[in-house]
């Protein structure tokens, strides 16, 4: 069968003032009517300059030096900006990663879908929205007609994406790319839009090119599944025999990365002592409008404990909480309920529970402070908390970071290299407890890897007991005993690890885990 | 927008003319002016002075004063000029009309450039055009108004004679010499105006351009007017609206000085001769006015950018 | 330091800026011994000058000659509204920081009284409070300070507020330490920069509206030789002597460029995550 997209030899690059960089090299791929095929890659693989290649849409330092793209028999790369205009939104859709930037905050849901039935397939303005309406219930969004009126602020994440997808499909394109667009999404609100891909791609038979970072995602929405890695094409498989034997080493340690319940990374068993205690914790954020708090929501009657040594991993969707309980314990807010650390209770935030308790936070572009050298933001819990400035080398080679590294300001770091400063900056305190609030969020996988790999060792070393919050159910199942699953604030479920599918986890538990699926051809060990 | 929301912005505005009028009464207070010796003269008598002072209320507590001051004003009664013995309001008012042709002109003229220059600047973000627009605007917000006003007569009145020099006439008396009057002033008045105002359209349109909408309008194939028309512009302007609104409050300034040198009968003008003749109860009414003109062009922007701001609308 | 100013000369606009402020301020400080005449000395012969060899900016009404004038009238004009720009900075900065601080309702009074004065033009304001000093350099400078300091309340509050959300300030907390560290160490630095650019392109507002002050006849008095002033005396002879009004007019303008110019690279070498 001939391919609908034919990619062959596509060399892209880029000029920037430090000499040109190559971001596509010797590309070549093909996707056949109805297939869907599913590239991952890591950041800063090429991945979302092939999409733009695709669409025409480059930007103005970048330069195609060779290679073709076709779709059917036309050469997208020769045509006029005219022309390309006539494919894009018609010939391919694109659905991006974050509906809450990708669609127009000023106009609404309704004619966002609209304008697009109305450029490429010449409808009347009336004839249009009744087709958008309908649109709208093809994707499984109830009372379309009054979506229709709705401001993109005035939908959920969910439902955004829904009419993105609806506005892609509504042209009926031969091929719709997808660039990440679960990522921004919570996990069973995705695991949800996921479905609502194949049900359409069952009913329109439309090809796909399924962007994603994420290994174990794209192996299951994808017919073959290609590895991407700075700018080339090194692997191209069917999703099974990418996990069951990849041929090369980046492949390998993709496909170890991808978090797997199953494979325990922590066998121990903590000390039975308990560290800290928390009993209804609550929080609330009143009317502060000058200081907006961000989109943290309140929690209440919060009760668990923490042993010594132990992993405890909190679980739950955005807004459930999750990012409060963390600050609640740090001392960031105001909060009712009572902390005792080793049976102590805790009136204020000494210096003794501060030392005890550190935090590590999601962003470290945030928590590192972008006017302090490596060195002083090391120096300061040295300082406070009885070690010297001789200590930084020890600290940085602790966190795998070579001791010159002091010298550096956080801009020059890499984004795992940050967290790993503000991992050794939690440390140089010798704390019992680390609260560690989504920090691998932002890392691609492999360095989420590396980085739970350190936290792991450091605890064998000190053993320090970990508070692991996080969103991705499959990774806390790794390393944590115990696990805290919150949902609007509260906490639904409180279940050791071994016990998750007996049958005695809460129904939202349930939901979570069928939301966070394992490996493809790996299942039956679950 | 809510009644709620409208009421608190109403509050609010209450609240602003208050702390002006008892700012502006307590600087009246400090100018080293005598009002009894302003309206009878240096040579009166110390009896004629010590009866007209009693009269004014003068010996009374400073409170009590700004309470009788304020009172009356609240009733539309801005008092008598001391200069001219006519009450300051109407006066005022009458004035403020010509300020407002004045200022209106200026404005809408600013928009017409600015904007489309703004968007272009940033369409062409980097090339000549792009360069062109940056020099402009950076001499429009580095020349005072009376440098510009001097320079415009220089070129366009002395050198080239294709304008009058200075003067007011009215429009509605004699149309065409009226304009003709009003071109110098309102290009001096909009020049720094455009260059703010263009600056501030293009760096908002860089920032709309490179947003992940903006992309996807233009991947899903939208033809290019659609794109930033319907995509872009509608985004960029919003911001510039309130920008707009503050710059009201500079233009008022600014037009203390065109007028003075245009020699047009407005607010501005009375101001400043009310300023150098201590003619207090003018000054009042004049700065009050303006601070309510002020006032109410930000109220307006505020309801324009609540209706035009879904995502303000329930704010 | 030197960091900063070596990436301030590298944005084409800091570096414009810098040379242009250079120039300006060799005129501060070394006009007087440069400038060819005494520039209050008149000459009834040589009244209304063309630009040319004897003088190379031409005369005054006066006979003055304008290059001394000029040379001269830079100090009337740069340093106090450097020093008004500063004052009125310092003055907003301790507002909007109490008011950053103080947060609640102390917060929304301070601010909303801001703004309401804020709804008086700045030339009124500086108009105002200078008559009521008197007319004078020094009366102008406070008046400009004072017409300032709304606005870098509101910009220091904004810049305080941002400052306090990021997370490196939380975790100075959460490591437990001192208020006054969090404030002078962690946030202080950040907090700076925007306020820093905010006040350079200031001065030259300030600048401008010091010009506007003497034009309008309640700053410098007569016979100094200050820019804003000279324009004004120029004014009666636009037709034959038109030099009169566009020198000291550029001068201001150049000035003014300056600053501007120096405010916008500074802005971009003041970005600490910014390239290098």
């Amino acid at each position: 069968m001939t391919p609908l997209l034919d990619i062959a030899g596509l060399t892209l690059d880029y000029r920037t003032r430090s000499g040109t960089v190559r971001v596509l090299d010797n590309v070549s791929l093909s996707v056949a009517p109805g297939e869907v095929l599913g590239i991952v890659g890591e950041s800063g693989a090429g991945k979302s300059s092939l999409a733009m290649a695709i669409m025409g849409r480059l930007a103005g330092n970048a330069r195609l030096t060779g290679g073709t793209i076709r779709l059917g028999t036309d050469d997208l790369a020769a045509q006029t900006a005219r022309a390309m205009r006539r494919i894009r939104g018609r010939r391919i859709g694109m659905v991006f990663q974050n509906p809450a930037t990708s669609l127009n905050p000023t106009l609404t849901l309704g004619r966002q879908i609209v304008e697009v039935l109305v450029r490429h397939r010449g409808l009347t303005a009336g004839a249009a929205w009744r087709e958008a309406a309908s649109w709208l219930e093809r994707v499984e969004l109830r009372h379309a007609a009054e979506l229709m009126r709705r401001y993109p602020h005035e939908a959920s994440g969910g439902e955004k994406q829904r009419v993105a997808i609806a506005s892609a499909f509504a042209p009926q394109p031969e091929l719709v790319l997808f660039d990440e667009p679960t990522t921004a999404l919570d996990v069973i609100t995705g695991a949800r839009v996921l479905d609502l891909f194949r049900r359409l791609r069952a009913e329109t038979g439309v090809a796909g090119l399924y962007i994603s970072h994420d290994l174990g995602l794209v192996a299951r929405v994808a017919d073959r599944v290609a590895v991407m890695q700075r700018g080339r094409i090194i692997e191209s498989e069917l999703p099974r025999r990418i996990f069951a034997m990849p041929a090369q080493d980046y492949t390998r340690r993709l496909v170890d990365a991808v978090p797997r319940p199953q494979n325990r990374l922590v066998q121990d068993e903590p000390a039975s002592a308990e560290l800290l205690c928390a009993e209804a914790i609550s929080v609330s954020y009143g009317r502060r409008r000058l200081f907006r708090s961000r989109s943290a929501k309140g929690i209440s009657g919060l009760g668990f404990s923490i042993r010594e040594g132990e992993i405890l991993g909190v679980v739950g969707e955005s807004g459930s909480g999750k990012s409060t309980l963390a600050r609640a314990l740090a001392g960031l807010v105001a909060r009712s309920g009572e902390i005792r650390l080793e049976g102590v209770p805790v009136t204020r935030m000494g210096r003794d529970y501060r030392r005890a308790v550190q935090i590590v936070f999601q962003h470290p572009d945030s928590s590192l402070n972008p006017r302090q050298r490596v060195c002083d933001l090391l120096a300061r819990p040295l300082c406070l908390y009885g070690g010297s400035t001789g200590d930084i080398p020890d600290l940085l080679r602790q966190v795998n970071l070579p001791p010159e590294y002091a010298s550096r300001w956080p801009h020059q770091l890499s984004g795992g290299e940050k967290q790993r400063v503000a991992i050794a900056r939690a440390f140089a305190a010798r704390p019992r407890l680390v609260i560690c609030d989504e920090i691998t969020a932002s890392l691609d996988a492999s360095v989420q890897a590396v980085t739970i790999a350190l936290l792991l060792e450091l605890r064998r070393r000190y053993g320090t007991a970990y508070l692991f919050i996080t969103h991705d159910l499959n990774l806390v199942r790794q390393i944590a005993h115990r696990l805290l699953v919150m949902r609007h604030g509260t906490l639904v479920d409180q279940i050791a690890i071994g016990t998750l599918g007996t049958g005695r986890e809460h129904e939202y538990t349930r939901q979570l885990m069928a939301a966070s699926p394992t490996p493809v051809g790996e299942e039956t060990r679950t | 927008m809510s009644p709620a929301w409208l009421l608190r912005r109403l509050l609010l505005m209450a609240y602003t003319l208050l702390v002006v009028s008892i700012l502006v009464f307590a600087i009246t207070q400090i100018l080293p002016a005598d009002a009894a010796v302003t309206m009878l003269g240096q040579d009166a008598t110390p009896a004629a002075l010590a009866a007209l002072r009693a009269k004014l209320g003068l010996a009374d507590p400073v409170w009590l004063q700004f309470w009788h001051w304020f009172s009356a004003v609240l009733r539309g009664d801005f008092g008598i000029s001391m200069r001219t013995g006519l009450p300051v309001g109407p006066t005022m008012l009458t004035a403020l009309s010509r300020s407002l042709l004045l200022a209106v002109c200026s404005l809408s003229l600013m928009l017409v450039i600015a904007i489309p220059l703004g968007v272009l600047a940033a369409l062409r973000q980097g090339r000549a055009l792009d360069l062109a627009v940056g020099l402009i605007s950076y001499l429009g917000i580095s020349l005072p108004e009376f440098v510009t006003a001097t320079l415009v007569l220089v070129v366009l009145a002395d050198r080239l004679q294709w304008l009058p020099a200075t003067g007011y006439v009215p429009p509605s008396e004699h149309l065409l010499d009226g304009i003709r009057h009003l071109v110098a002033p309102v290009l001096t008045v909009s020049l720094v105006l455009i260059a703010h105002v263009s600056r501030m359209m293009r760096s908002e349109t860089i920032d709309v351009l490179a947003s992940d909408y903006v992309l996807a309008a233009d991947l899903k194939g939208l033809a290019p007017p659609t794109v930033l028309l319907r995509h872009v512009m509608r985004n960029a302007l919003l911001p510039v609206i309130s920008v707009v609104a503050l710059d009201v409050g500079y233009l008022l300034g600014g037009i203390i000085v065109v007028e003075e040198i245009f020699a047009i009968p407005g607010i501005g003008r009375a101001l400043l001769v009310a300023i150098q003749n201590r003619d207090l109860p003018a000054i009042q009414a004049g700065a009050l006015i303006m601070a309510a003109t002020y006032a109410v062009v930000n109220l307006l922007a505020d309801i324009a950018y609540a209706v035009l701001d879904p995502r303000l609308r329930y704010g | 330091m030197v960091e900063v100013t070596r990436r301030l000369l590298r944005t084409p606009q800091g570096a414009l800026g810098a040379a242009v402020l250079a120039v300006v301020a060799l005129v501060c400080l070394f006009g007087p011994l440069i400038a060819p005449y005494d520039p209050e000395q008149m000459d009834f012969l040589g009244r209304f000058a063309v630009p040319g060899a004897h003088h190379w900016l031409g005369a005054d009404q006066l006979g003055r000659d304008e290059m001394s004038r000029l040379l001269y009238g830079a100090r009337a004009t740069v340093p106090p509204a450097l020093l008004a720009t500063l004052a009125g900075t310092l003055a907003g900065a301790i507002v909007g920081t109490l008011a950053a601080f103080a947060g609640g309702r102390w917060d929304e009074a301070i601010m909303r009284t801001i703004d309401a004065v804020m709804a008086i033009p700045g030339l009124l304001i500086a108009l105002l409070v200078a008559s009521t000093l008197g007319a004078g350099e020094g009366g102008a400078l406070l008046a400009i300070a004072i017409a300032f300091a709304p606005g870098m309340a509101r910009i220091t509050r904004s810049v305080a507020l941002a400052v306090r959300q990021e997370d490196y300030v939380a975790a100075a907390i959460a490591r437990g330490e001192t208020g006054l560290r969090i404030v002078f160490a962690e946030m202080l630095p950040n907090a700076l920069a925007p306020v820093v650019v905010e006040s350079t392109i200031r001065v030259a507002f300030a600048v401008m509206l010091m010009a506007t002050l003497s034009f309008l006849g309640v700053g410098a008095q007569p016979p100094a030789s200050e820019w804003g002033l000279m324009v004004s005396d120029g004014r009666g002879y636009l037709h034959d002597a038109p030099w009169l009004v566009i020198v000291p007019g550029l001068a201001i303008g150049i000035t003014a460029i300056g600053f501007n110019l120096l405010g916008d690279g500074l802005r971009d070498a003041l970005n600490p995550r910014g390239e290098r």
